[in-house]
């Protein structure tokens, strides 16, 4: 069973430095939180789908659809409840607490999605390269790989573990929050366990293959800044610089009347 | 260059009186264990040489391979005495990330040892470590793959691969260091038939480039065939050392330290005959010897079976038209339909990925068919929860080490029952007659994370049998345990079957489908391939091996002789020389025979 979210394609997205693509991302985030208007963060959504799109990485954004479904009306719903505004619009909902309702439900929708498609164009070492690159040491950025890598390992035990103990009559859906909680007993152990054990030959297979045998190691992978990368990173940092002057300095993209 | 330059030195070396690897009064006992591991080994290998070691679970192969390289002493904890030397360099006082480069390990879970999202990077890992130039790197990468059998999958994520093709990607990563000796701890254990090969296929090719030293430990000896050198270690200690030949003619004083002989060697021992290793020279020898099959006793073997056929009971497992296609988008099964009457003990085998876990996991409502129907005692699952088809069905998994939790084995076999709502008086006496049924009656006090692997599976049929389920499914039953586990495992599945339960074994290891089961399910490409009796089954050689099975040596044999033997012990029944009284010298096959029988060492 598959459950890395990255496809192998040859795409622009995937040429694209991991450097160019993490500030990117970065810029993608900030301009996702710094207003509150739904037009940006939903602007922001519609050009994450393009690059879904670009960057075929469909596949891995279905994957986690009903999570962005949920996530996306969830807030939607509350924050339209939560908020305040001046006009009235059906029941307890206001005109501006709806939109800034509307408006987080993007924010947390696109910044997700666009961390799927960065997921789906980057390798992993791809992003432990590249943070090497931007001076992360390599033990950090290589436990940071690993763990990305580890966390499909988990979850594939987790679901053979969940259909043991089922199998063995374990219903973790009745009774009580406590009962509940108790019943995840015979997940938890057996999980740990696992981890544990993986882990531990994990670091004995790192060993054998001469992890850490010389001061400076060789990076198979090799990044190179092209005109593409440059012209992306450029973009990232003015956005980066435009998503700070909105949140600070500017009154543009504001919602008027809301109160929060 | 740097090749020629490093095979000069390791001849040189040897010549020396100098040897690839030396252990000298070697013992290591783990942490918290109570016994020696290895106790006082002395073992040297010859550069160049190709050595198996051989031996049960806990005879000490893997202590031993993890000597070599260096994770003894540094990374797993224990008290080591004696001294390991690698091509003159002691492991003691060198560290694991140097000796890298001298002695590349290849391990037994291929799961676990890849790390990397694609091929070509998990190769390139260990070159990387030792700081070598890209360009190099790159030609490493590309003739390791080439000598694996694995070129033109690069850009592949090694979780797509086969399990036959991560082992070699695994082999191929640790050649990329271009080490001078190559250990492999049972690197074959979770391999189908035909993945197994491919990996002896990549160890016997290496063998033959003079630069290396290998170290392979098995517990299993139809590939020991082809070493130099086979070891036998059993409690720690050297018990037999010798050639192939030498050594595998043991057949049976093999088995008894649980280590499983060689069929044709076994079949042939018995019956006092010279030994042969393989089937072909095994075949020649009975036919030149003039034995045949006992057209009587084989017909009385088969009205046995058909009178056997015919005393199963109702259907009570039925899929019809079955098709499962998983949520990612792959079509496990599709169209399959396989009835399974009451008593019947039936094994589905099929190579890693044919749909063959997929297929059982309807039978207890773990999956929901996407098209076709599945029905347990005339009911179909659909629209029945897990809980309810376990008080028919019980499902006992691959690896107990995914369902045991508890801090007794009481409490792990109780747990099942307790689900099922079962009184507390009735769920003592369920668990003693369950543990009773494995084996382990009495040490329901027990912590079962400090027992052995063969007895944590044993705990685990132990649980889903205090359910009391008509039907046993059990996925990969054997699968990690050593030979002597193995049979233990599988007499206590027999006896389950002969006490009234329908039994369905998933498996791909054949001389347990060979001897244990009547019934025998191959599944291809998510389609039932073959379906009948055992005998039958095992007899269409050719179609197993497009379905990347392999029937054992012993079945094999038989089919040359005209009958799928399903067991030695079958073998030498069946055997006969009618003009055996003719020969000229009649008595020594006769003694020889019967002496064979009592299982002579």
């Amino acid at each position: 069973m598959d459950i890395y979210l990255y496809v192998e394609a040859d795409t622009p997205l995937h040429r694209l430095d991991p450097r160019a693509k993490m500030l990117m991302l970065l810029a993608l985030l900030l301009m996702a939180v710094a207003v509150d208007h739904p037009v940006l963060p939903g602007g922001l959504f519609l050009l994450v789908l393009v690059l879904a799109h670009v960057g075929r990485a469909w596949r891995s954004l279905r994957r986690v659809r009903t999570l962005l479904f949920i996530i996306g009306v969830f807030s939607t719903v509350t924050w339209s409840l939560f908020a305040r505004g001046e006009t009235p619009l059906f029941g307890p909902v206001q005109v501006e607490a709806l939109l800034y309702g509307i408006g987080t439900g993007f924010k947390l929708v696109s910044t997700i999605a666009g961390s799927v498609v960065f997921l789906a164009t980057t390798k992993n070492e791809e992003i432990a390269t590249g943070l090497i690159r931007i001076g992360v040491p390599y033990p950090v950025a290589f436990a940071f790989s690993t763990a990305l890598r580890l966390v499909p390992t988990f979850v594939g035990a987790g679901v053979t573990i969940i259909q043991a103990q089922k199998s063995r009559g374990l219903d973790v859906e009745s009774g009580g929050f406590f009962q509940r909680l108790r019943k995840h007993l015979p997940l938890m152990v057996p999980v740990f366990a696992a981890a544990i054990r993986s882990t531990n030959q994990l670091a004995m297979a790192l060993e054998a293959k001469g992890f850490g045998a010389r001061p400076v190691r060789t990076y198979y992978l090799h990044l190179e800044f092209r005109p593409a990368d440059w012209i992306t990173a450029a973009t990232g940092a003015a956005l980066v610089v435009t998503a700070l002057y909105l949140r600070l300095f500017s009154d543009a993209l504001r919602i008027p009347g809301l109160i929060r | 260059m740097e090749r020629a330059d490093l095979t000069e030195a390791a001849q040189l070396a040897s010549v020396d009186g100098n040897w690839a690897i030396k252990a000298d009064g070697v013992s290591f006992t783990y942490s918290g264990a109570g016994r020696k591991a290895l106790d006082g080994l002395n073992l040297a290998i010859r550069a160049g040489e190709f050595t198996v070691i051989a031996g049960a679970s806990g005879a000490g192969k893997s202590t031993f391979c993890y000597c070599c390289n260096g994770l003894i002493p540094h990374f797993v904890r224990g008290q080591l005495d004696g001294d390991v030397r690698v091509f003159g360099r002691s492991t003691g006082s060198s560290k694991i990330n140097q000796l890298a480069q001298d002695v590349g390990l290849v391990f037994q879970d291929f799961e676990a040892q890849l790390f990397s999202t694609n091929v070509e990077l998990e190769v390139a890992f260990g070159p990387e470590n030792f700081a070598l130039p890209r360009e190099e790197i790159r030609r490493r990468v590309r003739e390791s793959l080439a000598t694996v059998g694995l070129t033109g999958l690069e850009r592949r994520e090694p979780a797509t691969l086969s399990g036959g093709q991560k082992q070699r990607l695994a082999i191929a990563s640790v050649l990329a260091m271009e080490p001078r000796v190559i250990v492999m701890d049972e690197p074959t254990t979770d391999l189908d038939p035909v993945g197994k090969e491919g990996v002896f296929r990549v160890a016997r090719q290496l063998r033959e480039r003079a630069e290396f030293t290998m170290v392979v430990a098995e517990h299993e000896t139809e590939e020991a065939i082809g070493a130099d050198r086979v070891v036998v270690l059993d409690g720690g200690r050297i018990v037999a050392d010798g050639s192939p030949r030498a050594v595998l003619a043991r057949a049976d004083w093999l088995e008894e330290l649980g280590v499983q002989p060689l069929g044709a060697a076994q079949v042939l021992a018995r019956l006092g005959e010279p030994v042969a290793l393989t089937v072909e020279e095994a075949a020649a020898r009975l036919a030149d010897r003039g034995y045949r099959i006992d057209p009587a006793s084989a017909a009385r073997q088969d009205a046995a079976e058909a009178a056997r056929a015919a005393g199963y009971g109702e259907v009570v497992l039925e899929a019809r038209d079955l098709a499962y296609t998983y949520p990612n988008g792959v079509a496990a099964l599709s169209g399959a339909n396989l009835s399974v009457r009451r008593g019947e003990f039936v094994a589905v085998v099929g190579q890693n990925g044919s749909g063959k876990t997929t297929l059982v996991k309807h039978f207890n409502g773990l999956l929901a068919p996407t098209a076709g129907e599945v029905t347990v005692l005339g009911r179909p699952t659909t629209g029945q929860s897990v809980l309810q088809l376990g008080r028919s069905v019980g499902y006992v998994f691959q690896n107990p080490d995914h369902q045991i939790f508890a801090e007794t084995v009481f409490d792990e076999v109780a747990f099942g029952p307790r689900n099922h709502g079962v009184p507390p008086g009735e769920v003592k006496e369920r668990v003693a007659e369950a543990l009773a049924a494995v084996g382990l009656a009495g040490r329901d006090r027990e912590d079962p994370f400090a027992m052995t692997k063969g007895e944590r599976q044993r705990v685990a049929v132990a649980s889903v049998l205090a359910t009391r389920p008509h039907v046993i499914v059990l996925d990969e039953p054997t699968t990690g345990l050593d030979y002597r586990e193995q049979r233990r495992m599988m007499d206590l599945v027999r006896r389950l079957n002969e006490a009234g339960h329908t039994v369905i074994i998933v498996t791909h290891t054949m001389w347990v489908v060979a001897e244990y089961a009547h019934r025998t399910v191959v599944v291809k490409d998510g389609a039932i391939w073959l379906d009948g009796p055992t005998r039958a089954v095992m007899a269409r050689e050719e179609e197993l091996l497009a379905a990347s099975l392999k029937p054992p040596q012993v079945v094999r044999l038989g089919n040359r002789l005209g009958r799928a033997f399903l067991s030695v012990a079958e073998a030498v029944r069946l055997l006969e020389r009618p003009e055996a009284a003719g020969d000229a010298a009649p008595d020594d096959a006769a003694p020889g025979r019967a002496a064979g029988r009592g299982g002579r060492g």
